[in-house]
């Protein structure tokens, strides 16, 4: 019964023998070899940086890349006068000496492992660290890479930025391969895909003798570069949507409403990618991706899912007339019209297009909340649309006890939801009802060409409505930009389908401007692109208006634009405001009270 | 305590040996924690380890193992929930190994240990393992909770899992045949696994067998580890006074790396000594299996022996480049409290078969 036991036994005397034979080899035979190597500390690790991978819109033009720089690094272990190394670093370089010191006395997990300074420093700065390298022992120069952004900050928040790994991010990263200093996406494509695109970075390890001059190479590591991707953006569509914006707070995002692919989106402001640094204390959120991350009533944009309900519940026919005083009585309350006086009879082929608060309050009033509810979240409004885009908002969808139909009816009061899910309501609208996953990334391209990762157009659900209730809103929509609240929005030779919604911005704003909305999509008998524009502070018409110049530029060719401009009274000056379209729709009573009924 | 210490030692020279390894393991780390970035901390800890360690070891003593043959499904059943929750809720650099309870960080792989050896010491105690079924049934025994830490990664453990059962295996009747049956198994399907494995996973096993392809991480830890035990010489450069762990060179050098520790202070002399240590306490669990004629004792005994031979053999020899740098603690001596707690419970386990064979 002794059998394994000895065995064990045995098996110990034999593998303790090697451990002593390798011990008296490495501890006597070879001591004073070691010795030295301990006494001297020289063994260091160098790492050679790999290029990320290119990012390329939908036709192959290229937006980002990498492009070699020179950064300053130190070796913590070998800065001997921290203090005066400092004063002259920041005579040098545009940092405070009070942050470089900070720098120098961090404490690293390897006092031997290079720290970045600063990265991509002037050819200016690198001649006069240069001239007092010798009073700057431990600091030195060192090629590396920065990225490039070519466009700037036009695509910053598709692209999103890079930096230092943080902390948080080092622990959960660190299985993939990440380490201290690395440089990682923090937003956009470049956080969601860093995996693909940051490559593996080579190495050496090396002896270095006293002055830290090479001396063998003990190890190597091969790089290789990361990924390039293919987006699905057209930035052609992303320039002049990031031109007709203009300087104004708000966003647009342009998709194919027939297989949810993206072909532009901006939101302003924005910051430059290549120093989001100096971003980070501006005012106006400059971070935050209004398209995704950014929560607003819908406004009457939400008379579409109205008039959807009513129809399809058949609580109101096609010619249904109500009379629109300026106001209904509702209990004790009063509902205003935007239009004072009043949109007198109208039916549902007028209401949409003017937007008729009295109209779709009685229709809402009629259907109920939690009709209206329903459909919302048939087309899932007040949840992500799963963009592939970090930190998407998913907005708010009230419960029925929380909103009153008159509010809901006319998208006031507590429910949220973020441009990109008003963007994918319209599209699916457009394509018949098609919810499209909107994406961004088309392709993933390994250096040598190979395809890593294809993405293709996904439905996350089909919305079942009437073809008969589809063609009326359609027509409707239409009516909007041709005669109704989004006249603005009219575009010579192409028939434009749109819907604008104003709501009063927050209250605790000082300024009690509004959100204009404007989601729209065109050719309206065979949509090939579907829009919506987000003006934070401004009205829905001049959104509309912005909506109808981006159109303009992607599918009238330029002479006849201008025909139409010169000949057309319609044209609109943003900054002057038309002054009857302005204030399309008021909201219900005071605002204060909106939601009391 | 001095009670406590004293109804322990019953047993003396196995508990005494055991002693003596736990007493140079805080040594070692008192050592290690007073580095340039210090870690006192680890010291004070790892002393209420042992003190938790010891009121748990006092309540195993009061068990009778045989009870265990009895409860070892319950624990088994126990185990495949800690591991699963250890993949769902786990933390730790690089490998979710650990599950945090409060303010303790408990490792259940260090735990399946023991908990497989009395699993399949119980199952195989009263069977004839020639017979198919039988030696089915304690793979599967083996092999659930070892690709739960394969999962993890934790090559290490899983390795000591196939230790485990081959040595219980073994001693249990097993035939030659059977094992070398198993073993060219193994070898004949890793090639199947190899290519199911995505780029990175084939990646992270070739620097285990090789560290040089990483020569920024792993490959760095070694020619450190390397450098920081050549660089003690024969008598060490005297306690306290090591450079290359003090320096930080070698990041786990409490954990997996403590062996470093005393290679650099007290030389090949403390090298031999500390082996010395250890061949004693194992030939002291080795005759306590010859003296018992219980069979589920032995199988027992054998593995917890096996585990105590695979760790101190595994992680000596991967701190001079012998073997593949893994996670696998040096009993005793590495800091953590989990590997503590297993290992004084096995040695309890040992003295109460001790003593029970010493009734018949």
């Amino acid at each position: 019964m002794e059998r394994e036991k000895t065995i064990l036994i045995n098996l110990t005397k034999f593998a303790f023998a090697i451990i002593i034979l390798r011990c008296f080899y490495l501890q006597v035979v070879r001591y004073t070899y070691y010795r030295e190597l301990s006494n001297r500390n020289c063994i260091r690790t160098v790492e050679t940086g790999t290029p990320r991978g290119n990012i390329y819109d939908r036709n192959k033009r290229l937006l980002v890349k990498d492009s070699p720089s020179l950064d300053l690094v130190f070796v913590p272990y070998d800065i001997k006068y921290p203090e005066e190394e400092a004063g002259i670093l920041a005579e040098i370089i545009s940092m405070d000496r009070s942050a470089i010191l900070r720098k120098f006395k961090n404490r690293y997990g390897n006092p031997f492992d290079k720290v970045y300074l600063k990265r991509k420093v002037t050819k200016e700065e690198a001649s006069l660290i240069e001239e007092r390298a010798m009073k700057l022992p431990g600091v030195f120069l060192q090629e590396g890479l920065f990225r490039e952004n070519l466009f700037g900050d036009k695509d910053c928040h598709i692209i999103g930025y890079i930096g230092e790994i943080t902390k948080q991010q080092l622990s959960s990263y660190k299985e993939k391969g990440y380490k201290s200093g690395d440089l990682v996406g923090q937003d956009g494509v470049e956080k969601m895909y860093d995996e693909y695109l940051k490559g593996v970075s080579g190495g050496l390890q090396i002896e270095v003798d006293a002055l830290g001059h090479q001396r063998k190479v003990l190890g190597r590591r091969l790089s290789l570069p990361g990924n390039d991707f293919i987006l699905t953006i057209d930035q052609v569509i992303q320039e002049i949507a990031y031109e007709e914006l203009g300087s104004r707070m708000g966003c647009v995002v342009a998709m194919d409403p027939r297989n949810g692919q993206i072909l532009a989106l901006v939101s302003k402001p924005g910051f430059d990618p290549e120093n989001p640094r100096a971003y980070f204390k501006k005012g106006g959120h400059p971070f935050v991706n209004r398209a995704i991350k950014g929560t607003y009533s819908p406004g009457s944009v939400f008379k579409i899912i109205t008039e959807l309900a009513a129809l399809e519940t058949g609580t109101i026919e096609e010619h249904d007339r109500i009379e629109c005083k300026g106001h209904i009585e509702v209990a004790d309350r009063v509902f205003h019209c935007w239009k004072e006086e009043g949109h007198g009879w109208v039916d549902i082929n007028l209401a949409l297009p003017y937007s008729c608060n009295v109209f779709f309050g009685t229709a809402g009033l009629k259907v109920g909340v939690s009709k209206m509810l329903e459909f919302a979240s048939l087309f899932d409004l007040g949840k992500p649309t799963g963009i592939d885009l970090p930190g998407e908002k998913s907005g708010y969808l009230p419960s029925r006890y929380e909103i009153d139909p008159l509010n809901l009816s006319i998208g006031q009061g507590p429910i949220l939801t973020t441009p990109i899910q008003l963007l994918s309501m319209i599209s699916t609208v457009a394509n018949g009802g098609n919810i499209w996953k909107p994406y961004i990334v088309k392709e993933i391209v390994s250096p040598d060409g190979k395809i890593v990762k294809e993405f293709t157009p996904s439905i996350r659900k089909t919305v079942y409505i009437s073809s008969e209730s589809i063609d009326i809103l359609k027509r409707g929509l239409k009516n909007v930009v041709l005669f109704g609240t989004g006249r603005q929005a009219r575009v010579p030779d192409l028939e434009v389908a749109g819907k604008t919604g104003t709501v009063q911005r927050a209250q605790s704003e000082m300024e009690l401007g509004t959100h204009g909305f404007f989601v729209c999509y065109a050719p309206a008998d065979n949509p090939q692109i579907s829009l919506v524009v987000f003006l934070d502070n401004g009205s829905s018409s001049e959104a509309a208006f912005i909506a109808g110049r981006i159109l303009q530029k992607v599918f009238v060719p330029e002479k006849k634009a201008q025909e139409f401009q010169e000949g057309d009274s319609l044209s609109f000056p943003p900054s002057t405001g038309g002054q009857d379209l302005d204030v399309e729709e008021g909201s219900i009573g005071e605002t204060e009270n909106a939601g009391t009924f | 305590m001095l009670e406590h210490f004293k109804y322990l030692c019953k047993d003396k020279k196995l508990i005494l040996w055991m002693y003596l390894l736990i007493f140079i393991g805080l040594l070692l780390l008192f050592t290690a924690s007073k580095g340039v970035f210090a870690r006192e901390g680890l010291f004070l800890k790892q002393c209420l380890w042992l003190v938790f360690g010891m009121i748990i070891a006092r309540f195993v003593r009061r068990l009778d193992y045989r009870d265990f043959q009895k409860f070892s499904p319950f624990l088994y059943i126990g185990l495949l929930f800690s591991l699963f929750a250890t993949l769902l809720f786990g933390r730790g650099s690089g490998a979710s190994r650990w599950i945090k309870l409060g303010w303790f960080n408990f490792q259940p792989s260090e735990f399946a240990k023991i908990i497989i050896l009395i699993t399949l010491s119980a199952y195989f105690a009263n069977k004839d393992v020639r017979k198919l079924p039988v030696l089915l049934v304690g793979l599967i025994i083996t092999g659930v909770p070892f690709f739960f830490v394969l999962k993890q990664p934790d090559l290490g453990t899983a390795f000591i899992f196939i230790v485990i059962f081959l040595a219980i295996f073994y001693q249990a009747g097993g035939s030659k045949k059977q094992i070398v049956a198993l073993l060219s198994i193994g070898v004949l399907s890793s090639p199947v696994l190899w290519f199911a494995m995505k780029p990175y996973q084939q990646e992270r096993i070739l620097t285990f067998i090789n560290p040089m392809r990483d020569p920024l991480g792993k490959g760095y830890n070694l020619i450190q580890s390397i450098i920081t035990i050549g660089s003690g010489g024969f008598w060490g450069k005297g306690f306290l006074r090591g450079t290359q762990t003090k320096l930080a060179f070698l990041p786990e050098y409490h954990t997996d790396f403590i062996f470093c520790v005393l290679a650099e202070e007290m030389g090949f002399f403390g090298v031999i000594l500390i082996l010395l240590v250890y061949f004693v306490f194992f030939k002291l669990i080795a005759e306590i299996i010859s003296y018992t004629a219980d069979r589920f004792a032995i199988l027992m005994g054998t593995g917890i022996l096996s585990v105590f031979v695979a760790q101190t053999i595994i992680n000596i020899s991967m701190t001079m480049g012998l073997f593949p740098v893994v996670g696998i603690p040096l009993p005793f001596i590495s800091y953590g409290g989990s590997s503590l707690i297993v290992s004084l419970i096995s040695v309890v386990l040992l003295v109460n078969i001790k003593e029970n064979s010493l009734m018949f």
